[in-house]
């Protein structure tokens, strides 16, 4: 059998990439609540977060930082697009819940394929936030990065916590996400609140993809495997619910990486599809509730 | 033996009793009505008897059998037959598609006999053609058979409905308001086609808050309020009766009530 | 329009050359969108997943002609049989799902097949995928002259087609629309709506097979790349296109879309952007299909995918 040091190992890094997936859920679950669309484009923000991130640093000399923050807007910018020559459209021509899926689902499509026109089909990464080797914590060995992502990913919550509760923009996207009816009649600009949701989503996950690049990589075709694990987070919270969805990416993220240990890396994309499967038929409702 | 039971029917929303211990009987081949004021629980008892819902205790008996809980189109094939409060039909599909659509359950066929054609087949939707026809006759449609369905006013919307319901050859009707928004006119038109319906051998149980058509046609009166049966009877006993003139009108002494229901 | 199409078709065949190519690849995707219209148009229901039976048939044919010499028909045959099998079994729970869910769980599926391709190498030679398919042709004949080929390709869809027209207009048909409509209306008299959702379900999954299966020996290779998440998008592009619900349909779409490249001559990178972004515009400004001539049925689709 495995020595409990290894499995430690995989669930450490199981819990990382478990957030990551959960800040991409986190995402999917403020586009619902503030509009009840389902974002299948939601994944191409990830990967273009990683990859512009990368044409920042390793192409244009800039350093990580900088280049990371400057991802982060342009994709949250770029969110804006979508909400502006997408959503808004379909929205105001009242599109049903497919056709909005639909579009989004071609939203990834386009995104994939104009990077892969511009940037190859090679796969591209980012050094890690901290240089040095893996930190020692008696017989296991934690990737730095790891850490970074943890840190950072609960930093953001903490953050989304703050703006949701405390200003009065987010209070006025709750608003929207409860009654949308009642918040227009109190004066919230709905469709600005949507614009804000599609912003602040992209922008979460372009932070996803920056912080999981380093110990993968990010290529054109990741954006949807990264959709589907984030879909999959906020289903198994129970969609609507942004701690359950990170709590639910932090459950893929280690069933994911115990199934490594079980069936061997390739089938990682089958697990999470499967477990996706199991809920929608078994409990949509997901672990916490939530509108089903 | 009644052609159907209720007993001890009850459904609660969480602590909301929609309807609550209700029990009758309706004898075959007759029409009978349930009435009461808005919310008294009267659909909720409809989508009880035909399985749109489940009960939360209580037991549906028809022709002998236990249709408690069966799924709706097991309770169709039973002969339960029942239409909606606000109009549900196939608005894409021609008024005399929706008609044929009613003979599902009298009719058999499926894939390999709709791409083969063997003469059977050819013959019963020829057969299911002229039947439908045959229907929209009787309730005056028959010049608009080839309109889409939403298409028509809401009073043709009505009676292609309950042709559609009647193509399905029940033993019981279910009609839930057929008269809702419908005038004066319309709902004359209405109660011949109700009578003419019954008089073929079909049982009808209907809800309707237009006196004038249930004290009319009704044989037997149900009267539900807040989820209980509160009398039942014939309609000169339950327009007598001083219950059901208090739960309409707020008093039992009210003379303008009692003329109300007579009216 | 779809006069036009038959018309546009009869020429190329005709003349031969390049376009001859573009009819055959149309031909089969008429067939495979032919398979989603029947689900989606005439059900109204919602599946993001067809390409998955699509690669069941690919790789059907591909594995068994290859491994085992099966005769290409009865791989074809096997091919669709595997799949409407499959689709019953993945069809019962699925399809008691509604709006998003749905959706997720059929894109699901056709993400499951796609890692399956990848994954078992042992079967599916993963990314490399299967070449040396024998070419279009049944019990020992090979076809080869173009032109016969797209005859024989589009006889095949038109065969497909007329089978959904027949069916359209029969009891089953009138059942299908029946739940596309009104569920609750429908259940009321006497309606099995499981029923038939998986009924209509299996069938495009059949479809859908026998479209991969052609595309496996037209092609004479098979990879997962070539039923993947494109495929979908390809898809609908065609169906909107060609207007929901409406026979024709699938054909004149798939004619355009397929015609298109010509005009924007390039890789196929660029195709799937191009129609990616078309689809988005489709969606926006005719959302009932460019060709509908039955503007009322896509209204079904909407009630109940919402």
């Amino acid at each position: 059998m495995l020595s409990s040091a290894l499995l430690l190992q995989f669930l450490i890094s199981g819990i990382g990439v478990g957030c990551v997936y959960g800040l991409i859920g986190i995402g999917f679950c403020v586009i619902y609540n503030a509009s009840g669309i389902v974002n299948f484009a939601q994944g191409g923000f990830v990967m273009l977060g990683g990859m512009i991130t990368y044409v920042l640093h390793a192409r244009s000399g800039l350093s990580l930082l900088p280049a990371a923050l400057a991802a982060v807007l342009i994709v949250a910018a770029l969110g804006l697009v979508v909400d502006r020559l997408v959503v808004r459209p379909l929205w105001n021509r009242g599109a049903t819940t497919f056709v909005m899926i639909l579009a989004t689902l071609a939203v990834q499509i386009v995104m994939e394929r104009a990077t892969l026109i511009l940037m190859g089909d090679s796969p591209k990464s980012l050094p890690s936030f901290t240089e040095g080797g893996p930190l020692r914590l008696g017989a296991v060995a934690v990737n730095l990065q790891l850490l970074w992502i943890v840190a950072i990913s609960l930093l953001l919550i903490a953050a989304l916590a703050l703006f949701f509760n405390r200003t009065k923009t987010g209070r006025a996207m709750r608003a929207c996400a409860v009654n949308p009816q009642a918040a227009m009649l109190l004066g919230v600009p709905v469709s600005r609140m949507l614009a804000y949701a599609f912003s602040i989503s992209a922008g979460l996950g372009a932070v996803a993809g920056i912080l999981i690049t380093p110990t993968q990589f990010v290529a054109y075709n990741l954006g949807v495997p990264f959709a589907i694990s984030g879909f999959i987070a906020a289903i198994v919270g129970g969609f609507g619910n942004p701690l359950g969805a990170f709590l639910g990416g932090i459950l893929l993220g280690v069933a994911q990486s115990l199934a490594i240990v079980v069936v061997g890396a390739g089938y990682k994309n089958v697990v999470a599809l499967s477990i996706l499967l199991i809920f929608l038929l078994v409990r949509p409702a997901g672990l916490l509730g939530g509108k089903a | 033996m009644s052609l159907l039971d209720v007993t001890g029917l009850t459904k609660a929303f969480g602590g909301l009793m929609a309807v609550n211990d209700v029990s009758f009987g309706v004898e075959e081949g007759g029409i009978d009505a349930v009435i009461g004021p808005n919310g008294a629980g009267k659909t909720t008892l409809f989508n009880l008897i035909s399985g749109a819902l489940r009960p939360t205790s209580g037991a549906v008996r028809f022709a002998g059998h236990d249709i408690t809980g069966l799924a709706p189109h097991a309770v169709a094939a039973r002969g339960v037959i029942r239409t909606f409060q606000l109009v549900r039909l196939f608005g894409d599909m021609t008024v005399a598609e929706n008609v044929r659509v009613g003979f599902h359950l009298s009719t058999r066929g499926g894939i390999w006999s709709a791409l083969v054609r063997p003469r059977w087949a050819r013959a019963e939707e020829a057969e299911v053609a002229e039947k439908a026809r045959v229907l929209l006759t009787l309730i005056g449609l028959a010049d608009r058979a080839a309109v889409p369905a939403a298409q028509l006013t809401y009073g043709q919307q009505r009676l292609l409905e309950i042709a559609r319901a009647v193509a399905a050859g029940p033993r019981l009707l279910l009609l839930d308001e057929p008269a809702a928004g419908l005038d004066m006119a319309e709902t004359d038109a209405l109660a011949e086609i109700i009578r003419t319906i019954n008089r073929r051998g079909v049982t009808i149980l209907l809800i309707e808050h237009d006196m004038r058509l249930v004290m009319g046609i009704a044989r037997r009166i149900v009267v539900l309020d807040f989820g209980r049966k509160i009398a039942e009877g014939t309609p000169e006993t339950v327009s007598r009766d001083p219950a059901v003139l208090e739960a309409y009108l707020g008093t039992a002494e009210s003379c303008e009530g009692a003329e109300v229901l007579h009216a | 329009m779809f006069l036009l199409a038959c018309a546009v078709i009869a020429v190329i065949v005709a003349s031969g050359g390049y376009f001859v190519t573009v009819v055959c690849f149309a031909a089969i995707y008429a067939l495979f969108v032919s398979g989603l219209n029947l689900f989606m148009g005439y059900t109204g229901q919602v599946s993001f997943g067809q390409n998955a039976f699509a690669a069941l048939g690919g790789y059907s044919t591909a594995v068994l002609t290859t491994r085992l010499n099966l005769d290409p028909l009865a791989a074809l045959l096997l091919g669709a049989l595997l799949s409407g099998a499959i689709a019953f079994v993945v069809g019962f729970p699925t399809l008691r799902l509604r709006g998003h869910y749905l959706a997720m769980a059929t894109l699901a599926l056709g993400l499951i097949a796609y890692e399956v391709a990848v994954q078992w190498t042992g079967l599916t030679q993963g990314y490399m995928g299967i070449s040396g398919i024998p070419g279009l042709g049944f019990a020992g004949v090979e076809i080869d002259d173009e032109r016969l080929q797209a005859v024989v390709l589009l006889a095949i869809a038109g065969l497909g087609m007329g089978a959904a027209l027949r069916l359209r207009h029969s009891r089953f048909g009138r059942a299908l629309a029946a739940v596309a409509g009104d569920e609750e209306a429908a259940r009321a008299v006497g309606i099995n709506i499981t029923h038939y959702k998986l009924a209509a379900f299996v069938l495009a999954a059949v479809y859908a097979s026998v479209a991969g299966s052609l595309m496996a020996q037209y092609v004479g290779f098979v990879s997962p790349e070539v039923f993947g998440l494109a495929m979908v998008v390809l898809g609908f592009t065609m169906l909107y296109i060609g207007g929901i619900g409406n026979v024709g349909g699938p054909l004149v779409g798939a004619l355009i879309v397929e015609a298109l490249p010509q005009t924007v001559s390039g890789l196929k990178d660029y195709q799937d952007l191009v129609y990616g972004a078309a689809l988005i515009l489709i969606l926006i400004y005719a959302p009932k299909g460019l060709a509908a001539i039955n503007p009322g049925l896509p209204l079904a689709v909407q009630k109940n995918a919402s």
